[in-house]
């Protein structure tokens, strides 16, 4: 049982990370981007799509990055260039994203596609214990082990990184060097849509395999709830988002082995787990936030 | 200036209030729509000349709400100087009910609300008009049901239990799986049948029961199964509105599939046992045929209808057999059903709940209403019901 | 264009023409010449906004294949002007007025409160407790007051959550009123489907109806219930307390900037704590009026989506209380549109959420105040 809660963990985590690393590069320029659900369920149905067209689930990856990053980057439009408020530009776009996605989904509901099918590691996954917990899945997983140090990475270790944590931490450093700040923030964000967008992709070209109307279900909340109490380190959004993929999977495993566990109880189980987490280490995390994110989360002006 | 602005707005809220506090005049389409019914003809839905349909899903999920959809286009091919309306994607809310009053405005004269939550909104809705006819797919009516509304459904639990028995015989394990979303009664039932029918077979075969809390989730619902497929279960089956993702993450590990709302057997070509699929047509047309005629009130579809195979006339029928069911397996279903049309039940006591209650005594039968109350697993489900 | 379809139109502008004219920004220059023309520069705005989301909308419905010039007649035509879908519009826009009031009194104070759907549903509870245990014990009056202030404390509550874990450790309340939105609705689930399952309901899965008596009475003749009074009456009342008091001063100057506020001695944290309880008490006071005025019962779908709709009348209104009138009006107008939308047009229900989302969006993107984020 405890294999099925970890490999479960494995498998619903990955999602929830790929989103969650978008929105740690996009918070690290010092954008908030509510809209993450949004760019999820675009991805989902953009990758669903291509998916079904091509016969080719990669192009359909592609897809789903760039049907997420389109939507972020109408919030970097709305937040960078027109200054509006980030939570109401993030959240009205997840509104949109999911009226769009319901709208121009209709027809792919009963499409089957050519999905992503498990492929276990040879050898690796015959390990008793851990090899079926982290050897058979779904090429988007195996990818996603390395997503999380490349991303940190990028982040600490490169100038490109360099240029969007300054964005975050004392963007009058980047102006005064001669680089753009609206510049680099556009494309943090953008960055962060395709993130999600690939996340929102694996749910539906490799996770379900199916299309259908609303299916990305909140997890592009617990994504933006996860940046914040990882830190915005990506190597802790990685094991958050493992967290967050146990707490969706309990309720499988313990309805299958029989116990009488509520069934409302154990789905709101992933957001009061989110909520406890936060109360907890929330005082100490936020302080580790980006100061120009700090100001957003303060004194989000309203006007 | 802020002053002036102020009562600029204070004026925009009292016109509001004053719209609010007296029903403008304007009304395009006045055909029976509103109030008391002046018209010289009483009988509700009489020479319909509009139908309207709401369904709570998409129209082509594979399942339920696609089963409507097939009836809605039944409608139109046998009553084709009749205007159908249809709406999909209404939730069971007072949306319902708005979406309802406007298909009436437009002209309907007979309204199918086709979903179990939508029976609240059909009951405001068939009380504010009594000249159109108001009918609900699967709901209960209080007895005697008022003279423009009815409800209709199948005994879904017969053809799932047959299939319980195609399950029973082709499980290796032993260990058969049911996701289903919420404990309705409905559901209870189907489990319940399903279980019963396995057992007629194999005794001390267990169906584990997993929820999903949502109608359609494919995500949690591709969790549930694999959990349910790692444990050991072999002939999977639910109570869902879309059934594909269940169905080709079955299909996918390699094992028995037993559908439902739908004929689904091109997506499990090999695990297809059997299932259950919803025949609306000859039923939705045969209650606007008497609507139409002005024969509704005290006709047998103004009250809790329900057709079971006994009747001949039940609507969810049994779905064709896959490649793996064998000849043995073929008569004990055919003999099984016989018995059903002879007007047996496969709630026929004794039924023995979980926790070792009897609920049906040796011999009795439960009447149809009980059996749409039920609140209980049977011995031999896996999973609780709180 | 037809007589018909230039009447939709300039309907449509009246609207916008309204929403616009109420929702003039306060900065506005004090001598006679630039005042006209800033007005009137941000009236033009706003129309451009509006215009833009109906034009790209019309865009969306050309490539569903169906017309858009008929799909606005037809709205027209079965929605705006049929009684009784214009009363279903009013009905339906109290309880999203009163959920937009939720947004605008924290906005005031500079907090996004995006949890309206989670606190309309727990003040939806609140309202179904106390029917549940005082109907057999008190009269019908007593009950629906009771009703009223146990949705209202039940929602503060629930906001409380989020305002508490905001001031003691610092997490933003978008986060923490959306998550709990989830919460909200398990909650609800729970109770419905277990403990408070109305055994009479014949196997559906619903609260106990409530009783006749303490339904909310309904103005004669129509189907108006006086819930919408109750909102008109809210409104009035957060417009009052916001720009009349010394509290709502203090809230806008929090809003405007927290650490002059702070440093003007002002009780920063008691203000932001107010500030969300009364936001909680008033989308409680929404399920209320849901709950007494439309729905009598508790089911799944309990309040869906109020609060989403919600936040978007605020903001198109700009967190104020008067504007947010007119604009829940027509946004449940443009809910209600749904119908004919579906029924005539064949467009998914899904459409509405597209035309509001654009009409945010178009919104937020042409009328900001110009503030770079360097």
């Amino acid at each position: 049982m405890i294999i099925d809660l970890l490999a479960g963990a494995v498998r619903g985590g990955t999602s929830i990370m790929y989103a969650g690393l978008g929105e740690t590069v996009s918070e690290r320029a010092g954008v908030i981007n509510l809209g993450t659900e949004g760019s999820m369920l675009l991805g989902a149905l953009g990758g669903y799509a291509v998916t079904a067209h091509t016969g080719n689930p990669w192009l359909g990856v592609l897809g789903g990055a760039v049907a997420g990053a389109l939507l972020s980057l109408v919030h970097a439009v709305l937040v960078v260039s027109r200054g509006a408020n980030q939570f109401a530009s993030g959240l009205t776009l997840y509104f949109l994203a999911l009226g769009v996605t319901a709208l121009f989904g209709v027809s792919y509901v009963s499409t089957q596609i050519n999905a992503f099918d498990d492929v276990p590691i040879p050898g690796l996954s015959d390990i008793p214990g851990i090899g079926p917990v982290l050897f058979d899945h779904d090429p988007l997983v195996y990818i996603a082990f390395f997503a999380a140090p490349a991303i940190w990475w990028v982040l600490f270790r490169t100038r490109v990184g360099l240029l969007v944590r300054t964005a975050g931490e004392r963007s009058e450093a980047l102006g005064v060097n001669g680089y753009s700040v609206k510049a680099v923030r556009y494309w943090s964000t953008i960055a962060g849509g395709a993130l999600a967008g690939i996340g929102g992709a694996h749910i539906s070209i490799a996770y379900a395999d199916s299309w259908f109307e609303n299916m990305i279900a909140g997890r592009g909340f617990i994504a933006v709830a996860l940046v914040i109490f990882a830190m915005w380190n990506p190597i802790r959004i990685m094991a958050g988002a493992y967290l967050f993929g146990a707490a969706l999977s309990l309720a499988s495993v313990l309805q299958t082995a029989g116990y009488a566990v509520n069934q409302f109880a154990l789905a709101a189980i992933p957001f009061v787990l989110t909520l406890i987490v936060l109360a907890v280490l929330g005082k100490r995390t936020m302080l580790a936030a980006p100061d120009e994110l700090s100001r957003v989360f303060d004194n989000s002006r309203t006007a | 200036m802020r002053i002036r602005r102020s009562a600029g707005a204070l004026i925009v809220a009292a016109v509001v209030a004053v719209l609010a506090a007296c029903s403008p005049a304007v009304s395009n389409d006045d055909t029976g729509s509103t109030s008391a019914a002046t018209s010289t003809d009483s009988a509700p839905g009489k020479d319909a000349k509009v139908v309207g349909v709401i369904a709570v899903g998409p129209k082509d999920d594979f399942g339920y709400n696609q089963a409507v959809y097939q009836g809605v286009e039944a409608l139109r091919k046998n009553f084709p100087d009749i205007k159908v309306l249809d709406a999909y994607n209404i939730p069971e809310d007072d949306t319902a009910a708005t979406t309802m009053e406007s298909m009436v405005a437009q002209g309907a004269t007979i309204i199918f609300a086709t979903s179990y939550g939508h029976l609240d909104a059909a009951k405001q809705v068939a009380a504010a008009h009594p000249d159109v006819v108001v009918v609900h797919q699967g709901g209960l009516l209080d007895d005697p049901a008022p003279a423009n509304m009815g409800s209709y459904f199948g005994s879904v639990y017969e053809p799932v239990y047959l299939a319980g028995i195609a399950a029973g015989a082709a499980t290796k394990t032993g260990k058969l799986g049911y996701v289903y979303a919420i404990p309705i009664p409905q559901t209870l039932a189907n489990i319940n049948a399903f279980t019963l029918g396995a057992q007629s077979v194999r005794p001390d075969v267990e169906v584990t029961a997993v929820s999903t809390t949502a109608w359609c989730d494919p995500a949690t619902q591709a969790d549930r199964v694999k959990s349910l497929l790692s444990s050991g279960v072999d002939v999977v089956t639910q109570h869902q509105d879309c059934t594909k993702t269940i169905i080709e993450a079955t299909e996918a590990a390699g094992a028995y599939t037993v559908g439902y709302h739908a004929d689904a057997s091109s997506l499990a070509p090999k695990g297809w046992l059997t299932g259950s699929e919803w025949n609306w047509g000859p039923l939705y047309t045969d209650i606007v045929k008497t609507a139409i005629a002005g024969k509704f009130t005290g006709s047998e579809y103004n009250a809790n209808y329900r057709a079971n195979m006994a009747s001949g006339k039940n609507p969810f029928v049994s779905s064709k057999f896959g490649p793996s069911v064998t000849d043995d397996t073929k008569a004990l279903i055919a003999a099984a059903a016989k018995k059903l049309e002879d007007g047996g039940s496969p709630f026929t006591g004794p039924i023995t709940a979980q926790d070792g209650t009897v609920k049906v005594p040796a011999g009795e039968t439960p009447p149809e209403e009980t059996v749409e109350q039920m609140d209980y697993f049977v011995k031999g489900v896996v999973g609780t019901l709180s | 264009m037809s007589q018909e379809t230039k009447g939709t139109v300039d309907g449509t502008a009246a609207v916008a023409a309204a929403i616009v004219a109420t929702a003039v920004p306060a900065e506005v220059p004090t001598d006679r010449g630039p005042r006209i023309s800033a007005g009137w520069s941000t009236a033009l705005r706003w129309l451009v906004a509006v215009l833009a989301g109906l034009i790209l909308f019309s865009a969306f419905v050309l490539a569903n294949g169906a017309d858009p010039i008929a799909v606005y007649s037809d709205i027209w035509t079965s929605t705006l002007t049929q009684s009784g879908q214009f009363q279903q519009i009013i009905l339906r826009a109290a309880p999203i007025a009163l959920a937009g009031l939720a947004v605008v009194v924290p906005a005031r104070a500079g907090l996004v409160n995006v949890g309206g759907e989670g606190q309309l549903i727990i003040g939806g509870i609140g309202a179904a407790a106390a029917a549940l245990w005082l109907t057999p014990l008190m009269s019908p009056w007593v009950v629906v007051i009771a009703m009223m202030l146990s949705a209202m404390v039940a929602g503060a509550l629930w906001a409380g959550i989020a305002a508490t874990m905001r001031l003691v450790v610092k997490v933003n309340e978008a986060v923490t009123t959306m998550l709990l939105n989830y919460v909200a609705l398990y909650t609800m689930l729970f109770l419905i489907l277990g403990p408070w399952k109305d055994p009479k309901a014949l196997g559906q899965s619903t609260s106990v109806e409530l009783n006749d008596a303490a339904k909310l009475p309904v103005i004669a003749g129509t189907q108006i219930h006086i819930g919408v009074i109750i909102a008109v009456i809210a409104a009035i009342a957060v417009w009052f307390a916001l720009t009349r008091t010394t509290w709502g001063f203090r809230l806008s100057v929090v809003g405007g900037n927290g650490e002059a506020a702070r440093r003007a001695g002002m009780p920063v944290v008691t203000l932001i704590l107010t500030a969300l309880l009364i936001g909680g008490a008033l989308a409680g006071l929404a399920g209320f009026v849901q709950y007494a005025g439309m729905e009598y019962k508790l089911r799944p779908t309990f309040g869906l989506t109020i609060g989403y709709v919600a936040f978007l009348a605020s903001w198109l209104s700009r967190h104020k209380p008067l504007p947010l009138l007119v604009a829940s009006v027509v946004l449940a107008a443009i809910a209600v549109s749904g119908n004919s939308l579906q029924i005539n047009s064949g467009l998914p229900a899904a459409s509405v959420n597209i035309l509001m989302g654009l009409l945010l969006v178009a919104v937020l993107g042409w009328t900001s105040p110009r503030k770079a984020t360097s």
